[in-house]
């Protein structure tokens, strides 16, 4: 008989869940088990009177356990556990079933089974809250500095910004100067600010700041620690280590220009020049275009060189993503050269016009200006080839119903995208996740757009994946907000979900450590000189591949007990009724 | 087969001839979408203005599209760039003119108004000045113009004159055939040739294809119409009838010499007039845009027209000088008129639309043709494997 006083309830959901599951009858067996002291079928449990009521029966008849079968816990997991904390109740005594997604929608046909399949699902919840144990959770003091990875555009803004907060910044580039690609250019669009000004403006700014550290030639070698409180090892050029202590690392290390393979798009013949190659030859002329002492009256761009690839044999990894900057800052710098020299010939061929939002007026611009815009697909992408001593680029022209085009250039600008760096030691050193496409990777890229499954550790700029400038700031400040929430309320509160070890049944074999993503687990000699596993907290995600590892059963997860889940399958291989 | 090059000066030279506003088309559709002409086969004005963006100058060259084209408008109306395609397709015109034209005068006088009026202005002191050194005896008494200018000598001056007009418009009409035959994608069969030359004529007399633009009333077809019937009409009185028609006899009003007469006059006058006033308000699309070749085009033919009448008018009451010197005006005027305009100008369009419209047809009954040999050729192939 158990001692546990539990509250259950079944929601209708207005009928979403009473019209498929016969909610009085799950109330009537749940009612039966062991434990259950309250049984209530409310219309709806998330609204105020039904949460009310909650917080009653819990005060009134002493509840130690809570259960609402409802929606799915994504929609209201921390209403219910906020109604379970006013009560007076540990929130992580609260268990949800999920009635609606996972019984009443799925089984509209077969009402009678929905509801045996509601009362088992209830009754599995009954048995996880019977055996759940009140938890805290884990607060974690944190330290008011940043690392900030990379100098170049999105690295020093970031840096100011924090700066601006009050936190300590310590800035590192590998790099001996900072600005890293935004320094190299010339006017940049769409206001024609050049790229060299930003820069030199933001480094003044940030070398006039006394709570920002800029190390140049310098990098990341060594972390440990966690979220709010990481030990970080950095190593200068000459040799030199500075250890610093801070709460937050913000990851600005960019990109690089993708490198046309050897013959694609005609790479490596004269004439053939990357979008970047031209951006500084636009930079550098004060007149028409002159290249190799000729001056240049006809130029073919080719877009979408190193983005958007297809698996072929000469793409084996291909680069699939749109690299988003391209088509907006090749009609930019063709509006450039157009300004430079009118009577220039500029053919643009391209697969998608993709020059979003405001850069849409850039390319209506080049075009009014005389630009000719010629689409290709795909799997009929143009040709460069030397004929005699021209450069010939061979399109299929699709607006004339596939006739053959073939122009003579003088150029032939290979408009190519952008590249994840390489940059194995810090992947290693901060355990950064990497997409598919190589950038690192987001939580959730429409709401946690700068979190890594790494807490603490913000990505932001085009290490994240394909920004123009402003985009790259922008994300850049996201990552300051992000830092400063976490910094600045001085804790941070960390779900208790976490591994626990048995250190009596523990034998450390260290099959645990290393099924941890996370490196959250460590070895430690106790004072009898006994090798066990110890959790690192902060660490720790209570992912769970520890668990099975363990052959000892000297593991688990906090929440997530071997009992708790033993018993639920209990409940729900056992008869409903 | 290696590709023919692009010209990326060829929407430049376009912009010469009028197609100012070629470069800010976007390449949408909505022209050829709105067109009531175009079709399957005929993207235009899109097409036109592509091949002129790209520079695909041989396309455009051997394309007959542009002379397809009426100038309902629609296609300018509907433009979300206002890049004018019906006026880019009136450039494609006059530029088409100047390639087919061999002599290269035909570009000179597009493209420079001083050529235009110095071409105009020497065919017509060249007029005078035979008139001046070989004209007549002068009678002042009573009007008698083929004393003053006899009509056989002025009837064979009409005739050589008509020669060397018709030989270069003729020349300049196998150019363009040529052009457009040379790069025909399909076979063209000899039998074709011949048997389409009944849409040549019906076109010429009756510009049929216009009536099939959304304009509702037909009512610019039917003035241009009007305009041609009082123009050949013209044309056969001078040329062929010129001794039935310039007589020092006066005959009755009612006279077919006169009737027909005044016929033309009016109807010349009515529509030149007409279409001078639509030009000068541009309150139709067709009338937006005036190239100086439109406005020398159409003064020059109000002003034969007007100086005819004149020369009618003083016969009829016995004004002697008055007659002679108009009749040296009028000729001052109508010879270069013809001269410049009809082989090298605006006016070759009389003999290139007929002749696009033809090459069109023929084209398509070719494809046709083609079609069904390899049906047939396949068909073939079948029972050939089947009774293997």
């Amino acid at each position: 008989m158990s001692d546990r006083r539990i509250g259950v309830f079944i929601c209708h959901c207005g009928g979403n869940i009473s019209d498929y599951v016969d909610v009085e009858k799950v109330k009537e067996e749940v009612a039966k088990e062991d434990g259950v002291v309250v049984a209530e079928t409310p219309m709806f449990a998330c609204s105020d009177a039904s949460q009310q009521q909650m917080i009653d029966a819990i005060k009134e008849q002493n509840l130690d356990g809570l259960v609402v079968a409802s929606c799915s816990p994504k929609l209201h997991l921390m209403t219910f556990r906020a109604t379970a904390e006013r009560a007076g109740l540990n929130p992580y005594r609260y268990v949800q079933v999920n009635l609606r997604e996972q019984d009443s929608w799925a089984h509209r046909d077969d009402m009678k089974a929905a509801t045996d399949k509601g009362i088992r699902l209830v009754k599995a919840g009954v048995a996880r809250a019977s055996l759940s144990d009140p938890l805290k959770q884990l607060r974690i003091e944190t330290k008011p500095g940043v690392l900030v990875i990379g100098a170049g555009v999105a690295g020093l803004r970031a840096a100011l910004a924090l700066s601006d907060m009050g936190l300590a910044v310590t800035l590192i580039e590998k790099e001996k100067e900072v600005g890293g690609w935004t320094a190299g250019l010339g006017e940049t669009f769409p206001n024609d600010r050049p790229g060299s000004e930003l820069v030199s403006k933001l480094e003044k700014d940030v070398r006039s700041r006394d709570n920002i550290t800029l190390f140049t030639e310098c990098e990341l070698v060594e972390k440990s620690g966690s979220i709010g409180d990481f030990n970080l090892k950095l190593q200068q050029s000459n040799g030199d280590t500075i250890s610093i202590n801070v709460g937050a690392i913000v990851v600005a290390t960019g990109f690089d220009n993708y490198k046309p393979k050897e013959d694609e798009y005609g790479n490596g013949l004269d004439g053939v020049i990357t979008l970047p190659e031209f951006k500084k030859m636009v930079d550098e002329s004060t007149g028409p275009l002159v290249y190799k002492g000729k001056r240049v009256k006809t130029i073919a761009y080719i877009y979408c060189v190193g983005s958007r690839q297809a698996e072929s044999e000469l793409h084996p990894e291909p680069n699939t993503y749109c690299s988003r900057y391209c088509c907006s800052s090749t009609v930019h710098t063709a509006i450039l050269a157009n300004n430079l020299d009118p009577e220039l010939n500029q053919y643009h061929l391209f697969r998608d016009m993709r020059t979003y939002g405001k850069y849409e007026l850039l390319y209506e611009k080049a075009g009014r200006k005389g630009s000719v815009f010629v689409r290709f697909e795909e799997n009929d992408p143009p040709t460069v080839e030397k004929q005699g001593k021209d450069l010939v680029v061979t399109t299929v022209d699709r607006l004339t119903g596939g006739d053959k085009i073939a122009i003579g250039a003088d150029l032939v600008v290979l408009v190519t995208g952008m590249v994840p760096r390489e940059n194995p030691k810090l992947v290693d050193v901060l355990k950064l996740p990497l997409g598919r496409d190589g950038f690192f990777n987001e939580i959730h890229p429409k709401l946690r757009p700068v979190e890594t499954v790494i807490d603490g550790v913000f990505i932001v700029g085009v290490a994240q994946g394909p920004k123009s400038i402003a985009e790259s700031v922008a994300s850049a400040l996201d990552g300051v907000a992000k830092s400063g929430a976490l910094l600045l309320k001085g804790y941070v509160d960390l779900e208790p979900f976490i591994a626990v070890v048995d250190n009596a049944k523990c034998t450390w074999c260290g099959a645990c450590a290393e099924a941890c993503p996370y490196g959250a687990i460590e070895q430690v000699t106790l004072d009898g000189g006994k090798q066990v596993a110890q959790i690192v907290p902060s660490l720790c995600k209570g992912g769970g591949p520890c668990v099975p590892v363990c052959d000892q059963d000297a593991i688990e997860i906090k929440g997530y007990t071997n009992a708790q889940i033993t018993a639920t399958i209990d409940a729900l291989i056992r008869k409903a009724m | 087969m290696m590709e023919k090059r692009v010209d990326p000066n060829l929407h430049r030279e376009l912009k010469k001839f009028g197609a100012d506003d070629l470069d800010v088309c976007f390449s949408c559709g909505n022209c050829t979408a709105t067109c009531p002409l175009s079709g399957d086969d005929l993207a235009f004005p899109r097409r036109i203005i592509h091949f002129a963006q790209v520079g695909m100058t041989d396309k455009l060259r051997a394309s007959v599209d542009p002379w397809l084209c009426y100038y309902c408008g629609e296609c300018s109306e509907s433009c979300p760039r206002e890049a004018n395609p019906g006026e880019n397709m009136m450039a494609a015109r006059r530029y088409l003119t100047a390639s087919y034209d061999w002599t290269g005068l035909s570009k000179k006088l597009y493209l420079s108004i001083t050529w235009e009026i110095s071409a105009i202005l020497a065919v017509a002191l060249g007029v005078v000045a035979l008139f001046y050194f070989f004209h007549g005896p002068i009678v002042t008494d009573r009007v008698e113009l083929n004393t003053f200018a006899p009509v056989e000598w002025v009837h064979i001056g009409d005739l050589i004159m008509a020669g060397v007009l018709s030989f270069f418009l003729l020349t300049n009409a196998l150019r363009m055939f040529y052009f457009v035959v040379k790069d025909s994608d399909v076979h063209i069969p000899f039998s074709l040739l011949v048997t389409q030359i009944p849409t040549f004529i019906l076109h010429f007399a009756t510009q049929k294809r216009w009536r099939e633009c959304d304009d509702e009333d037909h009512m610019h077809w039917f003035k241009h119409l009007l305009l041609v019937s009082g123009y050949l009409t013209m044309l056969v009185l001078v040329l062929g009838l010129l001794k039935w028609f310039q007589t020092d006899e006066v005959y009755p009003f009612y006279h077919p010499q006169r009737l027909l007469g005044y016929y033309a006059t009016a109807v010349l006058m009515y529509i030149t007039v007409d279409f001078m006033i639509g030009r000068w308000k541009k309150n139709k699309e067709i009338h937006k845009f005036s190239h100086a070749s439109d406005w020398i085009f159409l003064i020059l033919l109000f002003l034969t027209a007007f100086t005819g009448i004149l020369v009618n008018i003083f016969r009829v009451y016995g004004l002697a000088m008055p007659t002679y010197i108009i009749y040296v005006i009028h000729m001052a005027i109508a010879v270069p008129m013809l001269m410049v305009e009809v082989p090298f100008g605006k006016w070759a369009h009389l003999f290139y639309r007929p002749l696009a419209m033809y090459l069109y047809t023929v084209k398509q009954k070719a494809k046709e043709v083609a079609k069904k040999q390899k049906q047939a050729a396949a068909k073939a192939a079948k029972a050939a494997k089947a009774s293997a």
